[in-house]
């Protein structure tokens, strides 16, 4: 028997959805446009795919309110006709929903100058298993009344409740980018350089890692002229750090970040994210590259060398992923980090665990899924915190 | 209060953390909204994270309700005590435990204050973002409860952006270290949902805060208007132009009367001036501030002056931050309300404050948060005169429904405290705080943690319905179903 597929339309019809299938006792699966996680076994699946009603935008505030199910591709389309923009740059854009990424509170390179979904919502609204719907925030951008659960719901995994629309503060769309490509030999000094580009007086919008082989991407979406002076310091920096300079700027740019993606999240694998101290970035860059040259692994990787957020994938041999992951988790821990598993073969998950440990405050985190969906029918067996 | 709680409490905080005495409970009745108080029956000021999750326990085990306190400088009643209640004051956890510059990361107790953290680590061209009028003496427990924001929020952010993670004792005592030093801690973003939940949740007892460093160049801009729809227009011009500054704040005739007459900012004496501050690499503000001086001109600003250093800078800040406070010298009262617009229906918002000041016979003073649409009313009133201090009230009253009408928020960074609970309802559905109240009970099942705050009515919570059914995954061969 095939799960039953519901595609609400509106934020009502989510909600009716939900209260039905709790009420059945059936277990729900929440499901975007499928560019991240798979979503578990579940009896029902409610796909957030028909939630696409028009942008709400508000040019002259800054915000705008977005459908779950609109592509984050989209709604920028509509955005940029006011020379704004919702400054998310996760994986897959062109599909990649704006619930799905509220969801899994996704982000990309610019999260450097811009922050995740969770800095910029502002306000969201709900549907619940209680077959309700609820709101929370606003449509302003500084609002304090009540609990913010717009931030909750950020990275919930829809194991909370089936997010219906959100609100964003956006940015104005910058008259000019151009991108300094840094090269170096030894990928240890990406995080070095990384930390030293963070302390100079500029203001890039990503300052990504790329390896191999061991670039910094360092982006800077301004005006042309203030661009120029900044990249010319980048550049003065970089050289002081051994590292060989070239700038690109339009298509060239574009490809560049585009190839710059694909490296990790082309097809499915095994990716995995470390979030770690900046410093610390250096230390787990030599140890990517120790455990997976030891195991005859293929590796890219990419991420914030500045905010120190690590991705990596791994390629062939899936055998080792397990161990790496352990080991590269172990060591994250040890650094006050972490270690996230985004996607992997099934064997590989259910051998190394998803998210490592949620540490003394997994109690809270479960009394908080217990009140949203006490019978735990919404994405079940996901998270540790079910 | 029973004599032998008492006696427990001072075994847990010892007698010199123990205030029981009736004269020196006065002192803590109220927070800075001073209309409410309430004396509790005792207050305690721990020393330790140990001593909170002590007398948290305590509380916990008799069923007395506590309330947390930074240094009480809320304008919300969040920190009003509770009657026959334990206040937790977190004065004398007030030290800065780690500066770690390289990380840009500071690990503080609740009780440093906002502008010490930047006082500390300003030799290394760093600061702490969150900058609210109060930043003198609020604590950064306080900001965290409260969400603090502060002039520079529009490009900065808020507490929420700048705490990276939190040491929280539960109202059960269990200790629980949320979020952390690094960006993305796994599991549910209870940071998030914790920072601006107004003590209701949880105590925080250490904070690991994100610091910045300091920006290349600052540039600052007084600009003077005719009136205040020019200065509104120039904001809209400034963010249309698709500049954001570091902030933009406006005052009106009576504020900038007022702050004239307290510390002598040489406002112009217009009806209406613009503070607009650019930061960032020089290149760029350099280019851009051309560009907002410009807009300024075009939209009628009668006088420009361009902070020259640093202390020019500081003498405009100076007259925008004093502006509560010199109220004080133009009217004997003031009721300061905190409301939320968005940006482009200020004028309509404004013109109608301007009408109720006539009709109500109240004078009223406007500074604001321009560039984010905060408003801060300012109701001037003679509490000499009977009945007046309750028309203040009714008149603040009324600019928070204009608030709430124009799609706007009741508070933008005071809270809700117990000031504003009961226009909740005008902004949420019931069971958009039914489902709010969904977080309180998990977190404070019992309801003993700052209790009858935020919410309009007290609900009990109630046991979670279990046992959950059978797990998916435990149901053999529903996994082929995809």
């Amino acid at each position: 028997m095939a799960a039953q597929i519901v595609e609400p339309v509106d934020a009502a019809g989510a909600a009716a959805a939900l209260g039905a299938a709790a009420s059945d006792g059936l277990s729900i699966a929440v499901r975007g446009a499928g560019t991240k996680l798979t979503a578990p076994a579940s009896d029902v699946v409610i796909s957030t795919m028909n939630l696409t009603k028009g942008v709400d935008h508000v040019a002259g505030d800054l915000v705008a309110t977005a459908p779950a199910g609109a592509s984050l591709d989209a709604v920028n389309d509509v955005l940029r006709r006011e020379r704004q923009w919702l400054p998310l740059d996760p994986p897959r854009s062109h599909r990649a929903t704006i619930g799905g990424i509220v969801a899994t509170n996704d982000s990309g390179p610019r999260r450097h100058r811009f922050g995740a979904p969770r800095d910029l919502i502002i306000g969201i609204e709900i549907a619940l298993v209680d077959g309700r719907t609820a709101k929370a925030g606003g449509r302003v951008v500084k609002n304090v009344a009540g609990y913010d659960l717009s931030k909750l719901m950020c990275g919930s995994f829809g194991t909370l409740a089936v997010v219906t629309s959100a609100t964003f503060k956006l940015s104005p769309v910058a008259p000019f980018s151009q991108t300094v490509v840094a090269t170096l030999a030894d990928v240890r000094k990406l995080g070095d350089l990384a930390l030293a580009l963070a302390s100079a007086p500029v203001g890039p919008s990503a300052i990504e890692l790329q390896s191999p082989p061991h670039r910094l991407l360092v982006r800077f979406e301004t005006t042309e002229g203030a661009a120029a002076a900044q990249t010319a310091i980048a550049r003065d920096i970089c050289a002081a750090h051994g590292a060989t300079v070239s700038v690109i700027s339009g298509q060239a740019e574009t490809d560049a970040w585009r190839a710059h993606e694909s490296r990790i999240f082309s097809d499915a694998g095994t990716v995995v994210k470390i979030a770690t101290l900046p410093t610390d970035v250096a230390d787990m860059l030599s140890s990517i590259q120790r455990l997976t040259t030891g195991a005859a692994v293929e590796c890219a990787i990419s991420g914030r060398g500045a905010l120190g957020i690590v991705l990596l994938r791994l390629g062939s041999d899936p055998a080792a992923h397990g161990h790496i992951i352990n080991e590269l988790r172990r060591e994250a821990v040890a650094r006050r980090g972490s270690a996230v598993v985004l996607s992997a073969p099934d064997d590989i998950i259910e051998a190394a665990g998803r998210f490592g440990s949620l540490g003394d405050a997994g109690p809270i985190m479960r009394a908080v899924k217990a009140r949203f969906d006490p019978h735990h029918l919404l994405n079940a067996g996901l998270s540790p915190w079910d | 209060m029973n004599q032998s709680f008492l006696t427990e409490l001072a075994r847990l905080v010892g007698p010199d953390g123990l205030i029981g005495d009736a004269s020196d409970l006065l002192t803590y009745e109220s927070d800075a909204l001073v209309h409410l108080r309430s004396t509790p029956g005792a207050v305690v000021l721990p020393t330790s994270t140990e001593q909170v999750q002590a007398v948290v326990r305590l509380c916990r085990r008799e069923g007395v309700p506590f309330v947390a306190r930074g240094h009480g400088t809320g304008l919300s009643g969040g920190a009003l005590p509770i009657k026959d209640g334990v206040l937790i004051g977190l004065s004398r956890m007030n030290r800065i435990l780690e500066i770690d510059i390289p990380n840009l990361r500071a690990v503080v107790e609740p009780g440093v204050t906002n502008l010490e953290i930047t006082k500390r680590v300003a030799p290394f061209g760093c600061y702490y973002a969150p900058d609210p009028s109060s930043q003198v003496v609020c604590s950064i427990g306080g900001n965290i409860a409260e969400n603090s924001g502060g002039a520079h929020c529009l490009k900065y952010g808020f507490t929420v952006h700048h705490v990276l993670g939190v040491d929280a004792v539960l109202p059960d005592g269990e200790l629980v270290h949320i979020g952390g030093a690094v960006l993305d801690t796994p599991g549910l973003d209870l940071l998030g949902v914790l920072v601006g939940s107004e003590g209701t949740l949880a105590i925080v007892t250490k904070a690991i805060v994100r610091l910045l460093r300091r920006p290349e160049k600052v540039m600052t801009l007084l600009a003077g208007f005719e009136s205040i729809d020019a200065a509104g227009e120039a904001v809209s011009a400034i963010i249309a132009s698709g500049i954001v500054p570091a902030a933009v704040e406006m005052m009106d005739r009576l504020t900038i009367e007022a702050a004239e007459a307290a510390v002598h900012p040489n406002f112009p004496k217009t009806d209406a001036v613009l503070i607009v501050e650019l930061d960032g690499p020089a290149s760029e503000v350099d280019e851009l501030f051309a560009v907002v001086e410009a807009l300024c001109r075009k939209c009628g600003a009668v006088t420009i002056e361009i902070a020259r250093d640093q202390a020019q800078r500081d003498r405009i800040w100076k007259g925008r931050k004093a502006a509560f406070a010199a109220m004080g010298r133009v009217s004997p009262n003031y009721y300061v309300q905190d409301g939320v617009v968005p940006r482009t229906k200020l004028p309509e918002v404004l013109r109608r404050i301007r009408d109720l000041e006539a009709r109500s016979g109240l004078r009223i003073g406007n500074v604001f948060h321009a560039g984010d649409g905060n408003l801060h009313p300012l109701i001037c009133y003679d509490e000499a005169i009977p009945g007046q201090a309750e028309h203040a009230e009714k008149v603040a009253s009324e600019i928070l429904t204009y608030c709430i009408e124009a799609g706007g928020a009741i508070t933008g960074e005071h809270g809700v405290g117990v000031d504003k609970k009961s226009y909740m309802p005008k902004m949420f559905g019931e069971h958009d705080l039914d489902t709010m109240q969904l977080v309180r009970c998990a977190f404070d099942p019992t309801g003993i943690c700052n209790p009858g705050k935020v919410f309009p009515t007290p609900r009990l919570c109630g046991e979670v319905p279990g046992p959950y059914r059978a797990h998916p995954v435990e149901r053999a061969g529903l996994a082929e179903r995809f």
